[in-house]
């Protein structure tokens, strides 16, 4: 009897004596190779420089026709790239008055007037936070030798907030023309002289496109298996046809869909996304959907400084697919004004307002609007954008006031009900949440208020979805579980009741 | 009845002079600029002014050519003033403004005009070095700067001036985008060429182009030797004619020139010289056994100069063979030249050692007061039947079934 108890003992001990030593060997040998993990060798040899893109303003160069030698593209790129560079430091600089970077930049001579505005900042607690969006560069001369060049910078758009004691005290835009003699030297293009000839406030006067035949019926899509991730690899034009077919067939005329930031590569935008993005365009033609679409999802850095890299990625989207049949609209930003508490409120509404001037500087045919989360900001920059779009998740019961509070406020626009809907998710999480009837009453509710104000709309959304991002509502397991939920179809592909509601 | 008439109409009058007290504020409140100049010269002190009877001090702000500030206002006799900040004023373009006022946001504009002055002429010429022929050209950059490193005007007149060989030239240019130019083309002579300029009254420093001879003409060479002999001691001197440009220009030192010498069996030697004052020199040993070359000088695919012929005349006619020590010592001489004399030192022997009619060695010697030695050991060599041939100055001896033991 006292045998085997020993036995399972004595097994016990010698398999807990073992299992320390193997953790002990384990840990021992963790800290042994981590200690001889180095730099990678091949780093010695600094073989690749990668050249980080901080500032890339638009640059469009006058045909070349300059004094002097001719010059090659070669030579006129990195011209260029010190010019930008001379500009991206002037605007660091002059945004912490400190002088890092300027003597790359500007000679000697040059650089003594940057330093002069610098201590005067300094002193009067004055701080600049600057870009530029546009340049426009003649080359007048180039010199023999290759040492010396003259340009004429015209219509360079510069946008600049002016803070005294760390407060906003001025918002400007400025359109000027500079003339600038470039030195070589010590391999930097530098500013030897800077002119400024011409100036005056920039007058964005973008074109106003006509909405009249805007009648959008719509929902916003993502596809059941990868939502938030339509264009990774899952990517399939069979599973968004086979949707794109339920939506037409539900009565419904348009899709709202996102383009991530990221996801899209930042300012230089990978070409496989632009293809997926136009494939799914190509879809809803053949569907006969219009298809608004969200610029810049999941972004959310305002700062200036980010401007031009931010207007990059819009321009190449904006005029890759600016002529599809299936463009109905630009969405420039998903709920912006979520971004206010914590980026600034002016950050944001001047980065919006001077992206809807870029994006209707390339495409001048489709309108533009932005996707408030909610109705009391649907009146910021309401005579910039073409049409207004709100999102309501509040009580409806407050909808009729909203509404015509709005109606009120922005009298000769369209309204876009672009987001609204109800998760039928009750459960662990949320014991008292929404049924499926609640859902389907909500959706039949809506509908009638949508029908009695003449808005337009945009349902959110298509599926419930089984796996929800945490960027999309965070970690919680109560907010993403309800996310889950705000299908017209199950998880199964089951119809639910509100199915019924998805249009008027 | 009348007490309430009475008290409406002081209430009126109450309301009817706030009124007019509010308009009062109003037109207090009411900025306007004083000042009326948008040109000023460069350095010049600058103010803006505007009316203001409150103590209202609002910010300017105001943007040049390199940069932005904010300006604060100072009250004269119910006027505010700003001074435009001395790094503004001294510095030229277009300065833009705007009044930091809720109600009162004027904004404007004035010019700060450069000085018809120079303070610096900073020139930049290049490329330093140009060939003569009137083709080719290097450009004088000139950036007049006034005393506040300001560029000039557009329009000034700069006087570019450079002196070559008898000429001395002056041209007058002008001031576009901020610089004047001028290509100055180089003349048919070689040679070196003086450059200034002149604006205002203000020289810059005096530069200095090279004009360089353009590209070689073809040549003549000739050749110089102690004697005729292919004695494998003397040297020949090869020579170019001076070499000059189509121009006549004597062509840079340093010019390289490369003698292609051919030989008989149609081998190439090779030697090479730079030129002095356009002559180019190289040198080659003569051949130990007699030959014919054929020479011709290159410079690289620019010029080549005639052919010479250079004949070399055998000057050993025949040398004799000495075996000793079991025939394990081989003495080759006395190697005489052409007045008999014992050869210098250092004429190649060659032996060559064949067993059984196959070659198994090669052994090399170079001749010393006139002979040669080879020893053969036995360790190597061992007893047996050995056929020997010996060859020098182009001349070969055989030696079959020489016995070693």
């Amino acid at each position: 009897m006292v045998g085997p108890n020993r036995n399972i003992l004595r097994t016990i001990l010698i398999a807990s004596y073992i299992m320390i030593v193997a953790l002990i060997i384990y840990g021992v040998s963790a800290v042994f190779s981590y200690l001889n993990t180095g730099a990678d060798r091949s780093t010695m040899l600094h073989t690749e420089i990668q050249k980080i893109e901080q500032y890339l303003p638009k640059v469009e160069w006058e045909p070349i026709q300059n004094e002097g030698r001719s010059i090659d593209d070669q030579t006129l790129n990195t011209i260029q790239s010190n010019y930008l560079d001379a500009w991206y430091v002037k605007q660091i600089a002059y945004n912490t008055n400190k002088t890092a970077g300027i003597k790359d930049y500007y000679t000697d001579s040059a650089r003594e007037n940057l330093y002069s505005f610098i201590e005067l900042n300094k002193a009067e607690n004055t701080t600049i936070e600057a870009t530029t969006l546009r340049h426009n560069p003649t080359l007048e001369f180039f010199s023999e030798d290759g040492q010396l060049a003259v340009i004429t910078d015209r219509n360079v758009i510069e946008y600049k907030r002016i803070f005294k004691a760390d407060s906003l005290v001025l918002e400007i835009k400025e359109t000027s023309s500079y003339k600038i003699v470039f030195l070589l030297e010590d391999g930097f293009w530098r500013i030897r002289h800077m002119v400024k000839e011409l100036t005056e406030p920039t007058n964005d006067n973008p074109k106003i496109v006509s909405v009249d035949s805007l009648n959008i019926k719509g929902i916003n899509y993502y596809p059941q298996a990868n939502p938030w991730d339509m264009f990774g690899d899952a990517f399939s034009t069979d599973i968004i046809s086979k949707d794109f077919k339920i939506i037409k067939d539900a009565g419904l005329n348009s899709v709202r869909l996102f383009v991530q930031y990221d996801d899209f590569g930042k300012e230089h935008v990978h070409t496989e996304k632009l293809k997926k993005l136009k494939q799914t365009l190509d879809v809803a033609e053949a569907y006969n959907l219009g298809v608004v679409l969200t610029l810049f999802d999941f972004y959310g850095d305002y700062s200036v400084m980010s401007w031009t890299l931010n207007q990059r990625h819009a321009e190449t989207i904006v005029d890759a697919v600016k002529d599809h049949n299936a463009l109905l609209a630009w969405d420039i930003k998903n709920e912006p004004n979520l971004d206010f508490e914590s980026r600034g409120k002016e950050n944001v509404i001047a980065w919006l307002d001077n992206m809807i001037d870029l994006v209707k500087s390339v495409d001048d045919t489709h309108p533009v609007t932005i996707g408030w989360s909610n109705t009391q900001s649907a009146t910021i920059l309401k005579d910039k954008v073409d049409f207004v779009s709100f999102h309501y998740y509040e009580d409806l019961e407050d909808l009729d006031e909203a509404i015509k509070s709005m109606k009120n406020d922005i009298p000769d626009k369209p309204l876009v009900l672009q987001e609204f809907g109800l998760s039928s998710y009750s459960g662990f999480w949320k014991p008292f949440g929404a049924s499926d009837e609640d859902q389907a009453n909500y959706h039949k509710k809506i509908q009638e208020h949508i029908a009695t104000h003449g808005l337009q709309f945009m349902s959110w959304t298509l599926y419930d979805f089984t796996e929800i991002p945490t960027e999309v509502v965070g970690k919680l397991p109560w907010r993403k579980n309800a996310q889950k939920h705000f299908g017209f179809i199950d998880k199964n592909g089951a119809k639910k009741a509100s199915f019924k509601y998805i249009s008027n | 009845m009348q007490l309430k008439l009475t008290y409406l109409f002081l209430f009126g009058l109450i309301l009817v002079s706030s009124f007019a007290m509010v308009q009062q504020n109003e037109s207090a409140t009411k900025i306007e600029l004083l000042s009326t100049d948008t040109n000023f010269e460069v350095g010049q002190t600058i103010v803006l002014k505007f009316s203001a009877s409150q103590n209202d001090k609002p910010l300017l702000y105001c943007s040049n050519s390199y940069g932005s500030t904010l300006i604060s206002a100072t009250i004269k006799n119910e006027t505010l003033e700003f001074l435009i900040p001395e790094n503004m004023s001294k510095k030229t373009g277009v300065v833009n403004w705007k009044l930091l006022h809720n109600t009162n946001a004027l904004s404007g504009k004035f010019s700060i005009q450069p000085k018809a002055e120079v303070a610096t002429m900073e020139t930049y010429i290049g490329p330093p070095s140009i060939e003569a022929g009137g083709t080719d050209y290097t450009m004088l950059v000139v950036i007049p700067t006034d005393s506040l490193d300001n560029p000039v005007p557009q329009n000034t007149l700069v006087n570019a001036k450079h002196q070559f060989l008898d000429s001395e030239e002056s041209e007058a240019i002008y001031t576009n985008n901020l610089i004047a130019f001028k290509n100055i083309y180089s003349k048919k002579e070689s040679g070196r060429m003086l450059i200034s300029s002149e604006s205002l009254g203000v020289n810059s420093k005096e530069f200095t182009i090279n004009v360089a001879a353009a590209i070689p003409t073809d040549f003549t060479i000739s050749a110089a030797r102690p004697h005729d002999y292919a004695d494998g001691n003397q040297i020949t001197t090869f020579s170019t004619s001076i070499i000059k440009d189509k121009q006549n220009n004597v062509v840079s030192d340093g010019t390289f020139v490369t003698f292609f010498i051919k030989n008989q069996k149609q081998n190439i030697l090779k030697t090479t010289g730079t030129t002095i004052n356009g002559v180019a020199t190289a040198k080659m040993i003569h051949p130990d056994f007699a030959d014919d070359w054929k020479i011709t000088a290159y410079v690289d695919s620019m010029s080549e100069s005639n052919s010479i012929s250079l004949n070399y005349k055998q000057v050993i006619e025949d040398f004799e063979v000495a075996f000793e020590d079991n025939n394990r010592t081989i003495t080759i001489g006395p190697l005489q030249s052409f007045m008999q004399q014992m050869i210098p030192d250092g004429l190649y022997v060659k032996l060559n050692i064949y067993k059984d009619n196959q070659l198994i060695d090669t052994l090399t010697k170079t001749s010393f007061n006139g002979y040669v030695t080879f020893k053969l050991k036995p360790a190597i060599y061992q007893d047996g039947d050995y056929n020997f041939s010996i060859s020098t100055a182009g001349l070969t001896k055989e030696f079959n079934s020489k016995k070693l033991w």
